[in-house]
């Protein structure tokens, strides 16, 4: 089937490299020259049409075709193997759930967060440990890439126009990692959401930067988690109730499985120790109003119910470091949703 | 070698929107106001209401508060307003 695309030619590599630039279609890094053989190999890896429709972007009104999908990944510098990943992801993104045009335009500033689960995770080789959030592994730098290339050049959020954070961050070029599934003390990620085990999914989320914490001194649960809650109390999330994730490195992941700790032990001790009283949060300016005499006594939530925290097992075995994810805005506005790679 | 590479863009697609006709005049109509859920903006939109009602007589408001910034008014508000109201208020503020 045609590639329907305008096609640009130019003398040599560098001169295509050049011409992204000059045209505004990459992120500020060179990018791979998306060529025919390039593009096909990659819709051929995800058995797709040019023409079919992965996602249509209602306030945009535009619909992202896997032609395009595969072109900006191409020149993310994704493997072709790599395209189930990022067309899941694309499809994720329509997702009414997710509502793309607010966190996507937002001052807030937020990333597409990817969690990649089951076996497609380890046979790409996607990352869930050491240096998680950190450069070193091709997939996870590119999947990443490719979400965010396919959101300024197919969908238009650009800097300054549809995207218009005041700072964002890092996980603004590339936010993919994989959970480790392996050593986890809790089943895979993706068996909270419907999948089976077996099945490949990716998840995705409208999210802050990772916020790291250490706590060398508990060897317990509730110490672990006594740290996290102090931290999320007071965080970009506070009276705003945007879901949370909470990642769990080595050591920490080592202390909740030597406890039997379940996900969900985890997610409802989070939700009645991260909360503050609505006094507080007023008079830090953080929820609007005068402070009433019962809002000393009221205890507000970070989360509106304990599952809005998303537990995830990752990152390097030693150390004593995990983080919490704020989402962004609140969960009325962006929830994270879930989709099933499908290999052909 | 010269080598051929594809636009990575969403090439734009002309297409005919039909908008509202807009009234001559606001004397007697019914004025719908959306509450876009950032602070205050529900009161700069009630004094939008009030200097309508009193200098262009405008008949009445409604105010009615979306669920999130970031997306449309819900089917609710919309049937509502399309019931009830002559002239919509959006706006994005901040």
């Amino acid at each position: 089937m045609e590639l329907k695309s305008r096609r640009h030619t130019v003398a040599d590599l560098a001169s295509a490299i050049e011409l992204c630039y000059t045209n505004g279609w990459t992120d500020g890094m060179p990018v791979v020259p998306p060529t025919e053989e390039r593009i096909r190999a990659m819709l051929d890896a995800a058995g797709l049409d040019p023409e079919h429709q992965l996602a249509f972007i209602e306030n945009r009104q535009i619909s992202v075709t896997a032609e395009k999908v595969a072109i900006n990944a191409v020149m993310a510098g994704c493997k072709a193997e790599y395209m189930p990943v990022v067309a899941a992801a694309v499809e994720a993104l329509g997702d009414p759930l997710y509502g793309y045009h607010g966190p996507a335009t937002s001052t807030g500033g937020s990333a597409v967060f990817m969690l990649v689960n089951g076996p497609i995770a380890r046979k790409l080789d996607i990352n869930c440990g050491d240096n998680l959030f950190g450069p070193g592994w091709r997939a996870n730098a590119t999947i990443g890439r490719a979400i965010r290339l396919v959101m300024r050049n197919v969908i238009g959020t650009l800097p300054g126009e549809l995207d218009r954070s005041s700072l964002g961050h890092a996980g603004k070029y590339t936010y993919c990692i994989a959970e480790n599934e392996a050593e986890s003390p809790w089943p895979p990620f993706h068996t909270t959401r419907g999948f089976r085990a077996g099945q490949n999914a990716v998840t995705i989320f409208a999210a802050l930067a990772p916020h790291q914490y250490s706590n060398q001194l508990s060897a317990t649960p509730e110490g672990i988690l006594t740290t996290a809650c102090a931290y999320m109390k007071i965080s970009a999330g506070s009276a705003r109730q945007p879901q949370y994730a909470l990642v769990f490195a080595g050591e920490h992941m080592e202390t909740m499985r030597k406890a039997g700790w379940t996900r969900e032990q985890v997610q409802n001790y989070c939700f009645e120790h991260a909360r503050s009283p609505v006094a507080e949060l007023k008079r830090l300016y953080m929820m609007a109003g005068d402070v009433a005499p019962e809002d000393e006594r009221t205890m507000f939530p970070v989360v509106r119910e304990p599952g809005d925290f998303l537990v995830i097992a990752a990152g390097g075995s030693a150390g004593v470091q995990s983080a919490f994810i704020p989402g962004w805005g609140g969960k009325e506005g962006s929830q994270s949703v879930s989709r099933e790679i499908r290999i052909p | 070698m010269p080598i051929q590479i594809f636009d990575p863009t969403t090439e734009t697609t002309a297409r005919r929107i039909a908008y509202a006709a807009r009234p001559e005049s606001l004397a007697g109509r019914r004025i719908g106001l959306v509450d876009n859920t950032k602070h205050n903006s529900d009161q700069l939109l009630l004094r939008i209401a009030a200097i309508l009602e009193r200098d262009h007589g405008a008949k009445a408001h409604v105010i009615r508060r979306k669920k999130s910034a970031g997306s449309a008014p819900h089917a609710e508000i919309i049937e509502e307003y399309k019931a009830n109201v002559d002239v919509v208020i959006a706006g994005v503020g901040d």
